[in-house]
């Protein structure tokens, strides 16, 4: 690779080895910048040698690597050294990186510096060079940045490396992304072609997140203080079966955290049914106990609260013997033997004008039947999960199904 | 006083990430991971962190990368066709030696599959996704409490071995609802990268160590090397040296190797006079240890093994099971990923079964002791 200017570079990486040196010499005391490049020669060690960091990464990618690194390292300034990579594998990084306003620096090579084209190439236009039957038209990175409103856009020449490495060190004191391209076709405009004042991602980030670290709660949501469980059996099955808008998922994440918290309980709530989950129905299983729960679900239910005809007839044979059946007469057509009747979509809409409520009046009968969770965690447990606004009438609605199911009992 | 809290299992995973003091988070969201982003999204800037989602899943890896080795703890969260994604910068990671976690919220593949639907089909592409040989650690949490424990550990195995480690959850765990105890800050053990003490012209930060790594300083900090995803030299430096090559593969699988003891997990459960053994990982435990629960309530002898580390595979433990069980069964939701490694482990010495199905539908306690009870009438 020889210059007309009468320098000459044995190879890329030299020629970059150059440039960042130039760099670092107009900057005095400035951190020294880190490259990132995955041109495919290898970069020989006697070259650098212990004298730059340098990151030779997958191609293309290294923009999306750089961007994780100027997350780390607001202050070194990041030089990326691409060829036809940043216009291939690299293009949606590039773009994102652009849009995003990321500081980091591109130094796009265009073919002709990589030795992989002629001179003939005009304007800013890349070439992609493949096998035969790569039929891409030209790239225009340059066009594309300044459409994208990069913080800097650039062109130098290996001719003029003075001129290429203060352009460089003008892009490092750019906040933003900066896309210089790199050519020997040395009758094109050089320089700063565009600039658009942005603030830099990073930076914008820490700024705006600066005052959440002012509200900062570092201790997890939903704590409790611990309480010990009143009771010695090992696991109870509860599972609530309605139709959507009935509220049921409210009410099972209300009584897991009643029986887990409130009670000191261990406890879960099924979060995942597959096709369990049929003909309309909507479906909770929560399982708690003096024991930490194995299977989440309520296959066998202790207490089943049954909210529809279908309901029944899925899963009314379930129930474990010795359990409760708990259905609403006015849903189902024919009251299984045995079987409990509330009205819980009655007093529900009796309530609030809708079922909505259902699944909590559901959590009623829980209090009153299962002997495990008391109506008293379950209204603790209410005022978390349940927005203020909404509280009392779900505050009543629970009440309201406490005693229907009393009364039944 | 530790805490007892409530939440699900991605919440637990964004709360042990943090924990564990990861402090940069870059992904792109999919189902049925979606939450672990959301709330690190709240999460890491409360602790100074930073959280960026990306173009894509490509992008989010190598953005962990760049992170880690810029001196952050770093974590992406993804589904099976992210983690596809993700493979390509996995394997620079494993190559160059960067810590960071990559947690996979199984759903069932392949492609775009059931999105919602709970599958443990990626056991083998979080062992082999990445192409070429290389070591890697992959952990299976089977509770909300084991999210929270599992994601530390991630996060300590990764800065410790200088490895990524993939957390491979599934949709079961993930949007289970359960208590789980939160630990003192105190109390949760952390591991930190070691940091150089050598001067810088004298620190090779690919020192090919038996069953150990190099100290990693932050990058750009003063120490100053190469980075690449080629074969390199103690230095850094691209090798094709054949010599070289194979001290570096020596160090490569011996970091591992050789600390079996530190990295690999399991729990017994019922298991000193089990006649029938299950082997089982991820949410499919849960039914596992609820029919032991059930089988033993019936008099049959049925014990377990919790998988908790699944890479490196607990070897030593499934040929040991060999000796003392007649059967082993082996529920998972794919079509025998684990239960080949049992079998090649069990050479022969006991009967091996499967228990599979990848429909997006649970294996529940009773198709399990369904197919334990029926041992009993196969000859």
């Amino acid at each position: 690779m020889t210059l007309s200017a009468g320098l000459s570079y044995a190879s890329t990486w030299q020629a970059i080895m150059d440039i960042v040196a130039r760099v670092t010499a107009l900057r005095g005391d400035a951190p020294q910048p880190v490259v990132l490049s995955s041109l495919p020669e290898l970069p020989p060690q006697e070259l650098g040698g212990r004298t730059i960091s340098v990151v030779q990464g997958p191609p293309g990618r290294n923009i999306s690597l750089a961007i994780g690194l100027k997350a780390a390292l607001p202050d070194v300034p990041l030089l990326l050294v691409m060829n036809a990579d940043g216009i291939t594998l690299g293009t949606n990084h590039l773009i994102h990186a652009a849009r995003r306003n990321i500081g980091i620096t591109v130094l796009l090579l265009r073919s002709d510096v990589t030795q992989q084209a002629d001179q003939h190439l005009d304007r800013m236009r890349w070439e992609v060079l493949g096998f035969q039957s790569a039929l891409e038209t030209t790239a225009t990175p340059l066009e594309w940045a300044m459409a994208l409103q990069a913080a800097l856009v650039g062109r130098g020449t290996l001719e003029e490396p003075d001129d290429l490495a203060g352009l460089i060190s003008q892009a490092f004191d750019t906040p933003g992304f900066s896309l210089i391209g790199v050519t020997y076709a040395s009758h094109l405009e050089m320089g700063v072609l565009s600039r658009t004042d942005y603030p830099e991602f990073f930076d914008s980030y820490r700024r705006w997140s600066a005052s959440f670290r002012d509200l900062s709660d570092t201790a997890p949501k939903g704590m409790g203080t611990t309480v010990t469980p009143k009771t010695d059996i090992r696991r109870y099955e509860v599972r609530i079966v309605g139709l959507g808008g009935h509220g049921v998922k409210v009410a099972g994440t209300v009584l897991s955290e009643a029986a887990g918290i409130g009670e000191g309980l261990w406890a879960t709530q099924r979060g995942e049914y597959g096709s369990a989950t049929r003909g309309g129905l909507s479906m909770v299983d929560v399982v708690f106990g003096c024991e930490r729960v194995s299977y989440p679900g309520a296959d066998q239910p202790d207490l089943l609260v049954a909210l529809s005809q279908n309901a029944i007839k899925l899963y009314g044979h379930t129930v474990k013997r010795g359990g409760y059946l708990v259905a609403d007469p006015d849903q189902v057509d024919v009251l299984p033997e045995g079987a409990l009747p509330v009205p819980i979509v009655r007093i529900a809409r009796e309530i609030t004008d809708s079922p909505i409520t259902a699944g909590v009046v559901s959590l009623g009968c829980v209090a009153a039947l299962s002997g495990m969770v008391s109506l008293e965690a379950i209204k603790e447990a209410v005022v978390k999960k349940v927005p203020v606004k909404v509280r009392e009438k779900n505050i009543a609605a629970l009440e309201a199904g406490y005693q229907a199911s009393r009364q039944v009992i | 006083m530790p805490t007892p809290a409530f939440m699900h299992g991605n919440q637990a995973v964004a709360e042990g990430a943090i924990a564990a003091g990861c402090r940069f988070y870059a992904g792109y969201p999919i189902t049925p991971s979606s939450e672990i982003a959301e709330i690190l999204s709240e999460r890491l800037p409360q602790v100074g962190g930073v959280f960026i989602q990306m173009e894509d899943e490509i992008a989010s890896m190598a953005a962990i990368v760049g992170a880690s080795l810029g001196g952050l703890k770093t974590a992406t969260a993804t589904s099976g066709p992210g983690f596809s994604l993700m493979q390509e910068n996995l394997g620079f990671a494993v190559i160059s030696e960067i810590p960071c976690v990559v947690i996979n919220v199984q759903r069932v593949g392949p492609s775009t599959g059931l999105p919602t639907r709970a599958a443990q089909g990626d056991v083998m592409q979080a062992r082999w996704g990445t192409h070429g040989d290389h070591p890697i650690i992959v952990l299976s949490p089977s509770s909300v409490q084991e999210c929270f424990d599992l994601t530390v550990r991630a996060f300590n195995l990764a800065e410790r071995f200088r490895t990524p480690v993939v957390l491979l959850s599934d949709a079961i765990v993930s949007a289970l609802r359960e208590k789980l105890v939160i630990p003192d800050a105190a109390d949760i053990a952390i591991f930190n990268r070691t940091q150089p003490t050598v001067a810088p012209d004298d620190y090779k930060p690919y020192e090919f160590l038996h069953g150990d790594v190099a100290p990693l300083p932050r990058f750009g900090d003063g120490y100053r090397f190469h980075v690449t995803g080629l074969v390199h030299t103690e230095l850094g430096y691209p090798t094709e040296d054949a010599e070289i090559i194979s001290r570096w593969w020596e160090h490569m699988s011996s970091k591992i190797e050789d600390n079996l003891d530190v990295i690999l997990d399991w729990e017994e459960i019922e298991l000193d006079d089990a006649e029938v053994a299950l082997v089982a990982y991820g949410g499919t435990a849960r039914s596992a240890m609820h029919a032991v629960s059930l089988a033993r309530e019936q008099g049959i002898k049925l014990g377990m093994i919790k998988i908790r580390t699944l890479w490196p595979f607990p070897e030593q433990v499934i040929r040991n099971l060999a000796g003392r069980v007649g059967t082993i069964i082996v529920p998972e939701l794919n079509f025998g990923q684990i239960r080949l490694e049992v079998e090649r482990l069990v050479a022969g010495r006991a009967a091996v079964r499967g228990i599979n199905r990848a429909d997006g539908i649970q294996i529940s306690p009773e198709h399990i002791l369904d197919v334990v009870r029926g041992l009993e009438r196969v000859p």
